[in-house]
């Protein structure tokens, strides 16, 4: 699950609607598009009825699309989904840079 | 406890003592089993709700259903191993042919199998050993991981590892160890230690605390290596910094770079940015579109600079091309040395050296030397030829020497 905590980065970082996103978009993901809500829910460590309003939210946008796999419904991640991913890795990866970056600024700002 | 020839069943709350059982184990919720000696499961053994096994299990397969199954000591099934909306906690060792585990799977000793799936999260006190080890949540290990897959979906945080490919939907943390084929990390990766790999693909950032010896590098976003790196190729989006020395065929930055050490490319560096390397930097083609600094630059064929080039020592190459408006600070050696209209330059050496019009260069060292119209240049010291255009501007008259001086690099 993604907690925020980076291997030993210091204390968990409270997460965002966007880290909760990418958790769910991950878990999903790693299912290749049989992702059961209970697999998610427990990927995801979240609890069923909570993840369902976040992955209808999720479907909504766009993110995920849903379908039936032997009667029951199971999610994928859309090509949307994966370019939400990968913009909100990118920009975390920044953002740890930024926040690691010595005072001469070398590895913290674009040149 | 109900008992017949093909099934053994513990009711609901049960309280038992059991050694070998020849058919299947049935236990209903809240039991809890002792062993006496070691509980021996010819067949299938399968609890309905939460259970505790003290002591010992071994059984063909087990299947846990709706709540947690805790064996305090080993727990080993020729078969499967299954968690239906279910964890399993082991005290001892672990193995099952094949463990498929809805919840979380949590081993205090060595686990071994084929296959691991697991839902939610597997935890592991010591080694793990498998062909394939699947997560969808997070997957922490304490010991040894020995697999030829591991994928999750969401974490994984393990110390030593000695695998073929390992792919993680976000985090990827791990000591060291080595990585045969392919590491792919959607989020982040870190390495305490030093690692060796085959492929490092990492969406977001990638974090090697040690050196890092391995194939190709892709990086998203920012990569960080401590120490120093080996590779084939390397090509960082964003950000990135080698705190020792950097050793590779080819090499491309987007973004920043920094090396603490030297840089060695055995083929062709592209900087769209910028980069700085603290000693020196050698490669066979250079191509700067922003700005690079080193101690010395040493290119065996072209170096070509659209921005700004600063070395100490010098940039040596046997064909250096300054382009427009550009800017090195630092001698310059070629070859031969084309320096573009409205460029600067320090000193530059070569065998031919054109400076373009409205440049400016303090001072020439070369056989042949053509200035035209516009530029300016304090000083030319030549052993064959000078051409200076009408409007060329030379602070002193051109000087013809027999020998020219030693050249720097």
């Amino acid at each position: 699950m993604l907690n925020g905590r980076e291997g030993n980065a210091g204390p968990p970082r409270r997460r965002e609607v966007s880290d909760l996103y990418a958790t769910v978009l991950e878990v999903v993901k790693h299912y290749h598009g049989a992702a059961r809500i209970t697999r998610v829910s427990y990927g995801a460590g979240m609890p069923v009825d909570r993840l369902r309003v976040l992955v209808d939210r999720l479907v909504a946008l766009g993110l995920l699309k849903s379908e039936e796999l032997d009667g029951r419904p199971v999610y994928e991640i859309t090509a949307r989904g994966q370019e939400f991913l990968d913009v909100y890795w990118k920009l975390r990866g920044y953002v740890d840079g930024l926040e690691r970056a010595p005072p001469d600024g070398r590895t913290g700002r674009r040149g | 406890m109900v008992s017949s020839m093909s099934e053994t069943r513990v009711p609901r709350g049960g309280r038992v003592r059991l050694g070998a059982v020849e058919g299947d184990l049935r236990a209903e919720e809240n039991t809890r089993i002792e062993a006496d000696g070691k509980i021996s499961v010819a067949g299938a053994a399968r609890f309905d709700g939460n259970a505790e096994v003290v002591g010992d299990l071994e059984c063909r397969s087990l299947t846990a259903a709706d709540g947690t199954v805790r064996v305090t000591g080993n727990l080993s099934a020729a078969e499967t191993v299954r968690g239906e909306d279910a964890s399993i906690e082991v005290g001892g060792t672990f193995h099952a042919r094949r463990t498929d585990v809805d919840r979380g799977l949590r081993v205090e000793g060595a686990a071994t199998g084929e296959e691991f799936e697991v839902g939610g999260i597997l935890e592991g006190g010591d080694t793990l050993s498998a062909a394939k080890v699947s997560v969808g949540g997070k997957f922490h290990l304490a010991g040894k991981l020995s697999a030829r897959s591991v994928e999750a979906g969401g974490s994984v945080d393990v110390a030593d590892v000695e695998l073929e490919s390992l792919e993680a939907g976000g985090l990827i943390h791990l000591r060291g160890g080595s990585v045969s084929r392919s590491i792919e990390v959607g989020g982040r990766f870190v390495a305490e230690e030093s690692l060796t790999f085959g492929s490092l693909e990492a969406g977001g950032t990638a974090e090697l605390k040690g050196d890092g010896k391995g194939g190709s590098v892709e990086v998203g976003g920012v990569l960080t290596v401590r120490g120093n790196l080996a590779f084939s190729s390397l090509e960082v989006g964003g950000l990135g910094s080698i705190g020792g020395d950097g050793t590779g065929e080819s090499f491309e930055v987007g973004g920043k770079f920094h090396v603490g050490g030297s840089l060695r490319v055995s083929r062709g560096i592209e900087i769209g940015g910028s980069m700085d390397v603290k000693n020196d930097l050698t490669a066979d083609r250079l191509e700067i579109g922003g700005e690079v600094t080193a101690r010395s630059a040493v290119v065996a064929a072209t170096a070509e600079v659209g921005g700004r080039v600063r070395t100490e020592i010098g940039l040596k190459a046997t064909r250096v091309v300054l382009q427009r408006k550009s800017r090195a600070v630092g001698p310059i050696v070629g070859g031969t040395v084309e320096i573009g209209d409205k460029a600067r330059a320090e000193d530059v050496y070569g065998d031919a050296v054109e400076v373009g019009e409205k440049a400016e260069v303090r001072r020439i060292f070369a056989a042949r030397v053509r200035v035209r119209d516009g530029a300016s240049v304090d000083e030319i010291s030549y052993t064959e030829s000078v051409d200076l255009d009408a409007r060329a501007h030379v602070g002193a008259s051109p000087k013809k020497v027999t020998a020219l001086p030693t050249f720097p690099l």
